[in-house]
């Protein structure tokens, strides 16, 4: 006995295929008509679905108190990254207690996978994956992200301040 | 009976000892240290360093030795007839351990921002020995950072772990006696004299040493980290002792030269001004597509293109005036296998006996440190002088003015210096080139003042990381090279050239590679093996 099981007569016409996968479209189609709030999607632009606040979108590079970078350029989030779009030049800072900070900090969010392994890998608590993911760009230029974008743009009202501070760290002698 | 006794006293005592388990000879007043580093097996240290005198101070290269009922430095133990020793067995790892805790207790945590990160020897140790969770209740103490020592190096005396090997190095190798160590117990700080600047031409050297963060370059400082870059052997090619040099390099360019150990050479040392050679080799210095200057205009075109429109042109200068009009020009900063081929185009091909030798610096020549630096600014002066005398070339560049006066050369192919910071003539010089018709430069960087040349046809070759070959040294010395990486990929090397203008094609290494067989990447970045 044959394991492999022929198709019926009826399966090689065309027209019954074509009339049983109709019927299915329209079944859908009333079933959407006449109950709308079973409908799975959404009319995106003026809807907009709720992300978890645990969400991976676009990044945010934190600030100090005093609203400066917290980023110290030491590249382990550029070297973590498996898609290498974090390209960071790092500079020496008048202040000797900063020392060194990244005087360009561009991510190419194109080539980003949203991993998220740079947050995870930075020491200070610069860079973090935030809520927003709706990212167009009129061209090319638009997708990389530089230090005023990751940390000053309108939508995070003065910048994200980090968790970890140098001053708290040297009073607890650190 | 005598005899015999003294013929066993002439024999070199040869204690017989085992380590971690293995039997092994050594000579007589071994250190155990020295038997480690003979024998190649890892042991934990700070302040030794085979180039420098012991000081035996930082107790990290303890070592189990049975019988003693405690662990010893191996750095000043002699090795005696029979002993036993282990740096690997429990007790031997616990004092490392808490050796290597008594360093971290003041050490900041700043490895973010230290350039030390990723070859620094506490990170190295603590992930072999450490791995355990801080004990000390009290603060650390503060001292000074990011201190200026002058032109090159920045001191962070808090991240010093008090090794003395920079101050061993001013003392015994440099003998300059710039740095000390200052104040006492956890107030020990290392420096110069009311921060006098470190400005002797080894002051990088301390850099090199130094087995934590606490001498930085300021050249290197911040540029990249030391995981993202690659190093591969070379030579320098700043003066004519040829130290043997570690590149470093990734797909940015080359980054900073470490010397490596040759005895023979330059030990375990090299000079600053020999670390700034990287400069130049660099793409944003480098010419990279051939340059037609012709009455005032310049135009682009690849090497190889304009290599084959010289072959043409030497072609016609030869058939109306003869071999004698075709000249080449020749500095000491090539390799002995383009020598060979540039001379044998222009003796046996061309029939030219016009090869001048342009020597930049003869008074300074023989100028020497001390140490390392040599007043003969070229890597392969040997060699050129070899190549010359076995062509019976013996022109230099007075010859060359009388010729050009007396305009008798069509066409003068310069083998331009690499390095143009050595050769402070290059303009007066081209002032002369002026009145010959046609000027060949063969470059790796961009002259400055080809400008002012009528016609000057520049073509890029490759410099001394990029091609294999065989440079001489000040005592002649033989040193072959390999390539380090690929900077200018359309530049030529000068045996190619030399094929060229001689009307052949380049033989094309065309083999591919074999499936599974895996090809070296120069871009490919290795991460996390330190």
């Amino acid at each position: 006995m044959s394991l492999v099981k022929k198709d019926a007569a009826i399966d090689r016409w065309f027209l019954p295929g074509i009339i049983a996968g109709l019927f299915f479209t329209i079944k859908k189609m009333l079933a959407n008509i006449f109950n709308r709030k079973s409908m799975p999607t959404l009319n995106y632009p003026e809807e907009k679905f709720e992300y978890s606040p645990r969400f991976k979108g676009t990044h945010i590079l934190t600030v100090k108190k005093d609203g400066s970078l917290r980023c110290t350029a030491c590249m382990l989030c550029a070297t973590a990254c498996p898609a290498e779009c974090i390209n960071i030049v790092a500079a020496e800072h008048d202040d000797p207690v900063v020392e060194k900070y990244p005087v360009k900090y561009e991510i190419d969010i194109l080539r980003c996978v949203f991993c998220g392994m740079c947050e995870e890998a930075c020491p200070v608590d610069a860079v973090r994956l935030g809520p927003e993911w709706q990212i167009p760009g009129v061209n090319g230029s638009n997708f990389i992200y530089d230090i005023r974008f990751l940390a000053y743009r309108p939508a995070l009202k003065g910048g994200i301040p980090s968790t970890v501070e140098d001053e708290e760290r040297h009073q607890a002698g650190i | 009976m005598f005899e015999k006794v003294a013929q066993k006293l002439k024999e070199p005592l040869m204690p017989k000892c085992t380590i971690n388990g293995k039997e092994i000879e050594v000579k007589d007043g071994t250190t155990i240290m020295e038997a480690f580093y003979q024998k190649e097996v890892p042991i934990a240290h700070y302040c030794y360093h085979p180039g420098l005198s012991i000081a035996g101070v930082c107790r990290l290269c303890m070592v189990e030795i049975e019988g003693m009922p405690r662990t010893q430095i191996a750095c000043n133990t002699k090795i005696t007839e029979g002993m036993k020793i282990s740096n690997v067995s429990d007790k031997a790892k616990d004092s490392v351990k808490w050796a290597l805790d008594f360093h971290l207790i003041n050490h900041p945590l700043d490895c973010p921002i230290c350039d030390q990160a990723g070859e620094c020897g506490l990170q190295e140790q603590y992930m072999h020995f450490g791995k355990y969770e801080p004990e000390m209740g009290q603060g650390k103490v503060k001292k000074r950072k990011v201190v200026d020592l002058g032109e090159r190096v920045v001191l962070d005396t808090e991240r010093c772990i008090l090794c003395s090997r920079c101050v061993r190095f001013t003392d015994e190798v440099s003998k300059t006696n710039e740095l000390g160590i200052f104040n006492r117990g956890d107030r020990s700080e290392v420096g110069t004299f009311q921060d006098k600047p470190l400005n002797n031409n080894y002051s990088v050297n301390t850099v090199d040493i130094c087995p934590v963060g606490a001498l930085t370059a300021k050249d290197f400082r911040f540029k990249q980290r030391v995981w993202l870059l690659k190093n591969r052997e070379s030579i320098c090619t700043g003066c004519s002792t040829g130290c043997n040099v570690n590149v470093y390099f990734n797909k940015g360019g080359v980054y900073r030269l470490k010397p490596k150990y040759n005895s023979d050479v330059n030990g375990h040392w090299m000079c600053d001004k020999g670390r700034d050679t990287y400069k130049h080799l660099n793409v944003e210095a480098r010419l990279t597509k051939g340059k037609k200057t012709e009455e005032g205009k310049t135009t682009e075109c690849d090497a190889g293109e304009l290599a084959k429109q010289t072959a043409q042109l030497i072609e016609k200068i030869k058939k109306e005036g003869g071999g004698d009009s075709i000249g080449l020009i020749v500095t000491a900063q090539y390799s002995n296998e383009e020598y060979a081929a540039m001379f044998e185009l222009f003796k046996i091909k061309l029939g030219s006996n016009n090869v001048f030798y342009w020597i930049n610096n003869q008074k300074t020549f023989e100028a020497f440190d001390g140490l390392l630096y040599r007043g003969d600014k070229n890597p392969n002066t040997k060699g050129l002088l070899r190549a010359l005398s076995k062509c019976k070339f013996d022109q230099t560049w007075d010859k060359l003015e009388e010729k050009i006066k007396a305009k008798q050369l069509k066409i003068v192919v310069v083998l331009g210096p690499e390095n143009q910071e050595v050769y402070p003539d290059i303009s007066e010089k081209l002032k002369l080139l002026n009145s010959v018709d046609n000027v060949v430069w063969l470059t790796t960087n961009q002259v400055l003042g080809t400008e002012l040349l009528k016609s000057c046809w520049q073509i890029p070759v490759k410099s001394t990381i990029e091609k294999s070959g065989t440079y001489i040294n000040f005592k002649g010395l033989e040193q072959k090279i390999k390539p380090v990486t690929n900077i200018v990929s359309g530049a030529l090397t000068l045996t190619e050239a030399a094929a060229l203008f001689a009307g052949d094609e380049i033989p094309f290494d065309s083999k591919t590679p074999v499936k599974g067989e895996r090809v070296w990447n120069e871009f490919f970045h290795h991460r996390g093996d330190l």
